[in-house]
């Protein structure tokens, strides 16, 4: 046993001295820090100030003109109502002609006290002059938008006034009809959802099972990818031959496979902490509370969930990455040889994440008791539909025992391939010696 | 009770066998000499015996008990082909390495500072290893071989790639060891060593033990058929003598093959007859040449 924690914290030690690991663990929180306090951070180039544009007319007398003039009182009136209007309206006097007056205008934005002007045209069908905005600015679409929900509101109260309907019936008619959907549980199962979930909640989850399964993912694949390399650099450099002779096997690779393991729970605890931090401050709990995104609502027995399939998938992932990599003599081709596992893990993947929308089809069933699946697709039932009790503790049976056989072929493979030197053995080769050995 | 005994092992690797039932017994304070061509299964034979491979048959007796895990930690392996971990520094992975040995920390720290002294490179105790020279990558993973005091140790081409000084600091350090009464097996192509170094040997050929025993004896059994000589001036005429097979001249005199050492008085005194001699030898067999004429003709 103290074999076992010698090789464990060597492993463990040699992680934490290498450069490159402590640079990656801290631009991942750097990132990490970054993505939390992306909403905020939105916010703040929202919020900068709401742009007013200054748009010029002429306080024309006669023909369409004067139509034009009125309209643009009109919305003068609209925007000087509004808490913060983002147009205003400026006017210039008539110099008799249509050219004249364009020139006005023109002069008007080289001197920079318009960004733009109106001239108007017949009046429409719909009781309105044409209006034309022309700017110097490609696709002006803030200014044009919001000059059009005025008009809009203008010709509205317009024909309100004509049918002459009251401010009551106005007001019915503008309230909007809403309907509510919730999510809820006929039965008690695993899921979260035991009191019903609002839409809102619903999206937390959504979000939140991504966040885990993506996390799952990716820890799973490079500690998985970790071991093989450091396994197949050991064999490569031939220290394996004097590991083997000062300590078991079956010792040597579990101790390496759990170091890893802290190592992964290190960086996944760091992480956590860094997001936790970030979001408990307060102008991010602000932005998340505007996106209607509550971190208290997340349900406590998701996260147990979510760290025993962590554990389990990792453990098995890990036997196989450890198998493999004392398969293989030289990390160049170490790649190619991880492949299956690598394809299998992404398979999992996939099915959780292209099923997030819809995680209840009979694919996502049989695959939540897979066991190379199951961590990431059972976390998507448990996450977002409330699948019964017994089925997620069978997926989880299902998948301890799994460890246990693919632990035990894992470490038989590894105590005949640690030895196995030049081309990459077939299949029979190494069913052939490993009969030879005893763990 | 011999520390290290192996009873007819044998090994077979598909349809080759590897190892076809060496036998052989090295006692305390002896260092035992594992002879033969490329690819003769003497690593076969080393790794047998260090548990990393099973015989198919046969018995491998530590003090007269059977191969079990607890024994590992009195054995030392020092492995052909290099290996230590390029990017950890020295002492770290050859603490490590005495860790996983059974001894403790501080133990292992004394012995290694021990060691390096003795190599007179001291201030490689916080290398990394890459950053050292191949020779004195070969120090360190010697120190890595013995480092935890053991028994039992097993140098597979011990001095292979070493310039001669380092050659003989190696040499001196596994004297010391056979001084101590560590028991060892040998393996190298340099003839030399053994002569230097081994009171017992093995040599083998294509799996099979072709000899085997007490250095000294084996060369006697083999006839002295080498003669050097040396004269003031040339001799004419040594071809001519019943009994010699072949004549080189060389810097120093000439080298003669003969049949029997009866021909050797023959060449005495014919060279004595032309001119002053200087030197005369009959050579005992170098190892060199028994394993030559062992193995060369067998492979004929």
């Amino acid at each position: 046993m103290s074999n076992f924690w010698t090789v464990v914290s060597f492993t463990v030690r040699n992680k934490f001295r290498t450069k490159s690991f402590l640079i990656t663990t801290l631009i991942f929180a750097i990132l990490i820090s970054v993505g939390a306090n992306l909403p905020y951070l939105i916010s703040l180039f929202n919020n900068d100030g709401v742009k007013t544009a200054s748009i010029g007319y002429i306080v024309a007398e006669t023909g369409n003109g004067a139509e034009g003039a009125k309209l643009a009182e009109q919305l003068k009136a609209y925007y000087t109502q509004q808490e913060q209007p983002n147009v205003v309206l400026v006017d210039f006097a008539d110099t008799g002609t249509d050219a004249g007056n364009e020139q006005a205008l023109k002069q008007g934005i080289i001197d920079q006290k318009i960004k733009g002007y109106l001239t108007f045209g017949d009046v429409q069908a719909n009781g309105l002059p044409a209006v034309t905005y022309k700017s110097e600015k490609l696709l002006d679409e803030s200014t044009t938008r919001s000059l059009q929900g005025a008009l809009q509101n203008i010709r509205t109260e317009m024909i309100f006034k004509e049918a002459g309907l009251s401010e009551e019936q106005k007001v019915q008619l503008f309230a909007p009809v809403s309907i509510e959907t919730m999510q809820i549980a006929a039965e008690a199962g695993a899921g979260s959802n035991a009191d019903g979930l609002s839409p809102e909640q619903q999206a937390v989850n959504m979000g939140l099972v991504s966040i885990i399964v993506i996390m799952l993912f990716f820890v799973i694949m490079v500690t998985g990818q970790l071991i093989a390399t450091e396994i197949t650099s050991e064999k490569g450099s031939r220290v394996m031959e004097i590991l083997i002779t000062s300590v078991s096997p079956l010792t040597q690779m579990f101790g390496k496979v759990f170091g890893m393991f802290l190592i992964g729970l290190f960086q996944l605890v760091l992480y956590g902490a860094v997001m936790i931090l970030n979001l408990s401050m307060p102008q991010n709990k602000d932005a998340f509370m505007n996106w209607n995104i509550h971190f208290d609502q997340i349900d406590p027995s998701l996260i147990v969930y979510a760290v025993i399939y962590y554990l389990a998938g990792y453990f098995l992932y890990a036997m196989l990455y450890a198998a493999i990599g004392s398969i293989v003599s030289r990390t160049e081709d170490l790649a190619q040889a991880v492949m299956p596992i690598t394809i299998l893990s992404l398979a999992g993947f996939y099915i959780s994440t292209f099923s997030i929308s819809n995680p209840d089809t009979l694919l996502v069933k049989i695959a939540s008791y897979v066991p190379f699946f199951s961590p990431f697709v059972m976390m998507l039932r448990i996450g977002l539909t409330n699948p019964p009790v017994w089925q997620v503790l069978l997926s989880l049976g299902i998948l301890f025992v799994s460890i246990y056989i693919f632990g035990w072929l894992g470490a038989k493979i590894y105590r005949t391939g640690v030895l196995m030197y030049g081309k990459r053995p077939t299949f029979k080769e190494l069913r052939k010696a490993m009969r030879a050995y005893k763990i | 009770m011999k520390p290290l005994k192996i009873e007819q092992i044998y090994k077979q690797y598909g349809d080759k066998t590897a190892v076809n039932g060496i036998s052989l017994e090295v006692g305390e304070g002896e260092i035992y000499g594992l002879l033969g061509a490329n690819g003769a299964g003497k690593t076969t034979t080393m790794r047998m015996v260090l548990g990393l491979i099973f015989p198919d048959g046969g018995q491998i007796l530590y003090n007269g008990k059977p191969y079990s895990h607890n024994q590992l930690q009195m054995l030392g392996y020092l492995p052909e082909e290099r290996g230590m971990y390029p990017r950890v520094r020295v002492s770290d992975q050859l603490l490590y390495l005495a860790k996983l040995r059974g001894m403790s920390k501080r133990d292992a720290d004394q012995s290694l500072k021990y060691w390096l002294e003795k190599f007179g490179v001291p201030e490689y105790y916080n290398k990394k290893l890459e950053e050292l020279s191949k020779g004195n990558q070969q120090k360190i993973q010697f120190i890595a071989s013995v480092i935890h005091k053991p028994k039992i140790v097993i140098l597979d081409e011990a001095f292979s790639g070493l310039d001669p000084v380092n050659v003989e600091l190696l040499k001196a350090a596994v004297k010391e060891l056979r001084e101590e009464g560590t028991t060892m097996l040998f393996s190298t192509h340099r003839m030399e060593h053994v002569e230097e170094l081994c009171r017992n040997i093995t040599i083998m050929h294509r799996s099979n033990a072709v000899l085997q025993g007490n250095l000294k004896e084996l060369k006697g059994q083999y006839p002295r058929e080498r003669v050097m000589l040396g004269t003031e001036r040339t001799v004419k005429g040594l071809e001519t003598l019943e009994g010699v097979t072949h004549v080189q001249r060389n810097e120093s005199g000439y080298e003669i093959r003969i049949e029997n050492e009866a021909a050797g008085g023959l060449i005495l005194r014919h060279a004595m007859e032309q001119t002053e001699v200087r030197r005369f030898e009959i050579m005992e067999p170098t190892l060199n040449e028994i394993f030559i004429k062992l193995v060369g003709e067998n492979h004929e």
